[in-house]
């Protein structure tokens, strides 16, 4: 079933786009990986990002974070990425992180927390700090080594989730994950929709078009790079399973 | 500066590297080797009188120009190299902390950790001192054991600069010990063999002592357990001869200051330019 998007409340008139990416341009040497791309989030939008590997999914998340330097503007809530009001309008999971073997579950959580001056002492704090099921998150007793990679990912996206920032930014989340916390995770962007959160997720192309119903209550929109150039930017059900792996076919095939 | 964020970094760096190996080979090793010195050292002043003590604490301060810099080099080079290779340094960057928050946090941390090392090591020694030649030469320890502690600072913050800049871990490992060979010995060879046959002069050796910020904590190790010149070595003994000893200890005090700024400086400049 496909929910409707609540109508967005009047205060939001005349505030500044949560997101707002214009003629974005990257390269590696020669190599163009974003090419003019631009794209606008508004407060309440949750969006996928889609496309092949090295397409410049997670090259457009690293310059909408503030890490990589870029040419063309990139703004949230009218802020630059990497200026004091900016940082920490963001949460943000990379696609690969190797979080230290030899802390606890609760040691990392609370670290971050402290940087984002929330206090988790208490199981009702860290409930209210990161809105996720129960038994997404592994024992915070639990040192990170003893963990699987799944867990050890689940524990990333808390810390991305880590006191509701305004923006997050999620590189293939259910990278790693079983069936079952994949389904954790929607569940928790759609709370995160409900609570009226913006998002921008990378999602490899297979995986979107074969979870494409699954998404679409969790998603807006669907913007499709490739190239890195934007190619479509509609609703989730306008992508279509890919029905090939391996064979030689242009993206845009893979729109309805 | 954010100093709540500098201090939950500091927190988070110093919780990791006392939990490493390095840290805890280190501090076991160094504090190994400082109470075999102490021993010695007593052992010399029972046997030689007096002059025992130059030995014993010569001993003591090679041992904290070569563990804790070394360690300290290898912490700092390790940091920010170690989390961008893992990954680890987006995820912190995107935190609402700036980069010098992070640079100042993770140095602070790191230091903490050598601290550490220091204070297990001279801890012991200055325990069997007091235990055995009462606390006469405790004051001297502890001047050491202070001096010990800034160069611990420029170790640590010359590492974190090297590890901000280099392309790898393994990169910023190798010039790290590259530079401490160079500093703990390399430099003192080559001056030595080179200043026979050359004539270094005033300057020459002047600058021998202050580019090398190993040979100014030795200086001031030296200076503030009340060395001669046999221990302070031909750098010290001259500068100490020219200038007086305050004056030497105030250039050597900020060479080891220049160094700490200028490592900061280019660990910020390293962390803000090149891509986490």
């Amino acid at each position: 079933m496909i929910r409707t998007r609540k109508k967005r409340p009047p205060e939001d008139a005349g505030l500044p786009e949560m997101l707002a990416i214009q003629g974005v341009r990257k390269a590696f040497g020669e190599h163009v990986v974003l090419d003019d791309v631009s794209l606008t989030l508004k407060k309440g939008d949750i969006a996928l990002l889609v496309g092949a590997n090295g397409c410049g999914k997670s090259t457009l998340l690293r310059c909408v974070s503030g890490l990589t330097a870029f040419e063309g503007s990139v703004r949230i809530l009218g802020a630059e990425p990497r200026s004091a009001v900016g940082r920490g309008l963001i949460g943000y999971l990379p696609q690969l992180v190797s979080l230290p073997e030899s802390v606890t579950v609760g040691e990392v959580i609370d670290h971050f927390a402290s940087l984002r001056k929330i206090s988790v002492r208490t199981p009702a704090d860290l409930a209210a700090a990161v809105q996720l099921p129960d038994g997404f998150l592994p024992g915070l007793q639990r040192p990170i080594g003893a963990l699987s990679g799944g867990m050890r990912r689940r524990v990333a996206l808390a810390v991305a989730l880590l006191g509701s920032p305004p923006l997050i930014l999620l590189d293939e989340p259910a990278a790693s994950l079983d069936a079952g916390h994949s389904a954790s995770l929607w569940e928790t962007l759609k709370v995160l929709r409900e609570a009226g959160g913006t998002a921008l997720i990378a999602m490899p192309l297979l995986v979107t078009s074969l979870l494409r119903h699954d998404l679409a209550s969790v998603a807006d929109r669907a913007v499709l790079l490739d190239h890195g150039q934007v190619v479509h930017d509609g609703p989730v059900e306008s992508l279509r399973p890919v029905p090939v792996l391996g064979a030689h076919r242009p993206m845009s095939a893979s729109l309805r | 500066m954010n100093p709540a964020a500098v201090r939950a970094v500091a927190r988070w760096e110093l919780r990791l590297a006392v939990r490493g190996r390095l840290v805890m080979g280190t501090a076991v090793t160094f504090t190994v080797v400082c109470v075999l010195a102490t021993l010695l050292g007593l052992r010399s002043l029972s046997d030689l009188g007096l002059a025992g003590v130059g030995a014993g604490t010569g001993a003591l301060i090679n041992l904290a120009i070569l563990f804790p810099p070394l360690m300290g080099i290898m912490l700092g080079a390790n940091s920010l190299s170690s989390a961008r290779e893992r990954s680890l340094l987006p995820l912190m960057l995107v935190q609402p902390l700036s980069r010098l928050d992070h640079v100042c946090g993770v140095v602070i941390g790191l230091v903490g950790a050598v601290w550490l090392t220091i204070g297990f090591g001279f801890g012991a020694s200055a325990l069997l001192l007091a235990g055995v030649a009462g606390t006469a030469d405790i004051g001297g320890l502890l001047a050491i054991v202070a001096s010990a502690l800034g160069v611990g600072v420029v170790s640590v913050a010359l590492g974190v600069a090297i590890s901000a800049v280099s392309g790898s871990r393994l990169q910023a490992l190798g010039i790290s010990m590259g530079l401490w060979f160079l500093f703990a010995f390399a430099i003192d060879l080559v001056l030595a063999g080179v200043g026979a046959a050359v004539h270094l002069g005033p300057l020459g050796l002047f600058v021998g002592v202050l580019v090398n910020p190993l040979e100014a904590g030795r200086v001031l190790m030296v200076l503030a357990s009340g060395g001669d010149a046999l221990t302070l070595g031909p750098f010290g003994a001259y500068l100490n001869q020219t200038v007086g000893a305050a004056w030497t200890a105030v250039a050597v005090c900020a060479s080891l200051a220049t160094w700490t700024g200028s490592s900061l400086l280019l660990a910020w400049t390293g962390i803000s330019r090149r891509e986490p």
